[in-house]
């Protein structure tokens, strides 16, 4: 019994110590050295950010990131996280920079800077085969249901504009396409290009709708106040194109929605 | 008088002096206050309370939703795990090897492949859509699982003696259970009980994935919309810490309440 007591207030000593380190080893955690460059992205987004079969990430936000950090002399770790938690992790200095397929809005400029544009695309649906609906307009309707992936800017316009239909919020973009599929959602609200794909892939029982309803366009974040960054970043991104660096990733990537969309006679620029 | 030593066994629990209860709880308090007081002070963050603050509707729906889905829940897993527990000790053994492969199958596999495959793939095929029924009746036979092995350790836990000794003045194997078995298997089972209820309640968020719009879902769009992560998350956690607490807080009082009487 004193054995134990003894035993109790001796780590009692030490106890508080360890705490405090501990603590402060949290607190000092930040990723980010002097020559390397963190860049968040969830790989869950193909052919833009996923990883190979050896679970490397890839896909042509990753190819970017690299080519960045060749520009800039820097080495470039890929950090993986859900997409929600992209701009705390900016904010909070765990990582430098998204390169995520984000698009630059407004709120989003609130809490974070954005680089130039570097590519355009827009909102559309992904809707069952046989539904009447032809556009945005028939979906806000009593009784119909609309899917979308929780924090995308699909979500955020479901929220703001769909007042009489109800709003599915989805983590996965797998389970919003499986709720069209299987009628559960009369619509996805998605980016045109995964549209397309989730539509090749269940063209049995869906139907895109491409024509977009809302234009928006994707950017690299950067922490507000790291302007200098955001030059440097600005002028890659410029010297990138003129190099033909997008064309080029855009054949290796997305060779057949390249043709799609040319086809279907909807503008493509990455 | 000494306050901070009490003698362990805690059967004696009503002796502690008010002064020593109070000197202590607040002791163990200001430790872990002091911890996060001291965490939070480190951070780095800039607080915007007002971007949150606008979605407090959010909340309060989300709240209320999985108050409603956790005690639906809550009660409809208690008879699951009733019956399969009772099913276990069947003599029917078609009966029995149906409720130990219901068991063996749910506590070994994770959650949200099972909610993933009862909406998408069982309901589907059933024709039920309503993710709310499914939500309800995966969680419960979730949680069913794990309190029918509770409820069957409880009755375990009463000795073959015990039962020789009912059947040797006479009483029916219903009587048995009645008055023998449950009466001291309730004590046993009441708080591992309280800890898997508590654990349902948390349990629930994973419905968010489909699309169920519980609290932490609710949560966590809030999140997506003001990015404000830690003023989205620090009221979940005070949400279900408003749930769970009175579970444990009744536990804790139905133990005393029948300590003597077994």
């Amino acid at each position: 019994m004193n054995l134990v007591r003894t035993l109790l207030s001796r780590a009692g000593g030490w106890l508080p110590g360890l705490l405090a380190a501990l603590v402060l080893s949290i607190a000092t955690a930040h990723a980010a050295g002097r020559d390397t460059l963190v860049v968040g992205m969830e790989l869950a987004y193909p052919p833009f950010e996923m990883t190979d079969t050896a679970g490397r990430p890839t896909g042509v936000s990753v190819d970017l990131a690299h080519e960045l950090g060749k520009f800039l002399g820097k080495k470039i770790v890929i950090q993986n996280m859900a997409f929600d938690g992209l701009i705390p992790a900016l904010k909070t200095g765990k990582i430098d920079l998204i390169i995520s397929s984000m698009t630059a809005n407004a709120e989003r400029a609130r809490s974070i800077d954005f680089s130039d544009p570097y590519l355009s695309t827009g909102l559309c649906l992904l809707v069952g085969k046989d539904s009447p609906v032809k556009g945005i307009k028939d979906l806000d309707q009593p009784g119909r249901s609309v899917a979308v992936k929780k924090g995308t800017t699909g979500h955020a316009w479901a929220g703001k504009n769909l007042k009489k239909a109800r709003v599915l919020v989805l983590d996965k973009e797998a389970a919003a396409v499986l709720e069209v599929v299987q009628g559960k959602a009369d619509a996805f609200i998605y980016d045109q290009m995964s549209t397309y794909q989730n539509w090749q892939k269940n063209q049995a029982t869906t139907r895109a709708i491409l024509e977009p309803f809302q234009k928006e366009s994707w950017a690299v974040g950067i922490r507000k106040g790291n302007g200098d960054l955001r030059k440097k970043v600005n002028a890659f991104l410029a010297d990138f194109r003129k190099r033909g660096g997008f064309e080029r990733l855009g054949d290796q990537y997305l060779k057949e929605q390249k043709e799609a969309f040319k086809k279907l006679g909807y503008p493509f620029y990455l | 008088m000494n306050l901070l030593f009490a003698p362990h066994d805690s059967r004696e629990g009503g002796a502690i002096p008010l002064p020593a209860r109070i000197v202590g709880g607040l002791c163990a308090f200001l430790l872990v206050a002091l911890v996060f007081a001291y965490a939070f002070h480190s951070l780095q963050y800039h607080w915007g309370w007002e971007s949150v603050y606008a979605y407090r509707q959010k909340f309060i729906n989300g709240w209320l939703m999985t108050l409603a889905i956790s005690a639906a829940a809550l009660l409809m897993s208690l008879v699951i795990g009733l019956c399969t527990a009772l099913a276990q000790r069947s003599h029917f053994l078609p009966l029995r090897y149906l409720s130990k492969l219901y068991i063996e199958g749910i506590r070994g596999t994770p959650l949200l492949v099972q909610i993933l495959v009862f909406f998408y793939v069982v309901a589907d095929a059933f024709g039920v859509g309503d993710r709310y029924a499914v939500g309800v009746i995966t969680l419960s036979l979730f949680a069913g699982a794990y309190i029918s092995e509770i409820i069957r350790a409880g009755i375990e836990s009463v000795g073959e003696s015990q039962l020789e000794s009912g059947r040797a003045i006479g009483l029916t194997r219903p009587q048995i259970y009645r008055h023998v078995v449950f009466p001291q298997a309730f004590r046993q089972t009441l708080p591992p009980l309280a800890g898997q209820f508590a654990s349902l309640i948390k349990d629930s968020s994973l419905l968010s994935i489909i699309a169920v719009s519980e609290f932490t879902l609710n949560a966590q769009e809030v999140n997506a919309f003001t990015y404000s992560t830690l003023e989205s998350y620090l009221p979940l956690a005070a949400g279900y810490l408003v749930l769970t607490l009175p579970i444990s807080l009744l536990s804790r009082r139905l133990e005393k309440k029948f300590r003597y009487e077994t």
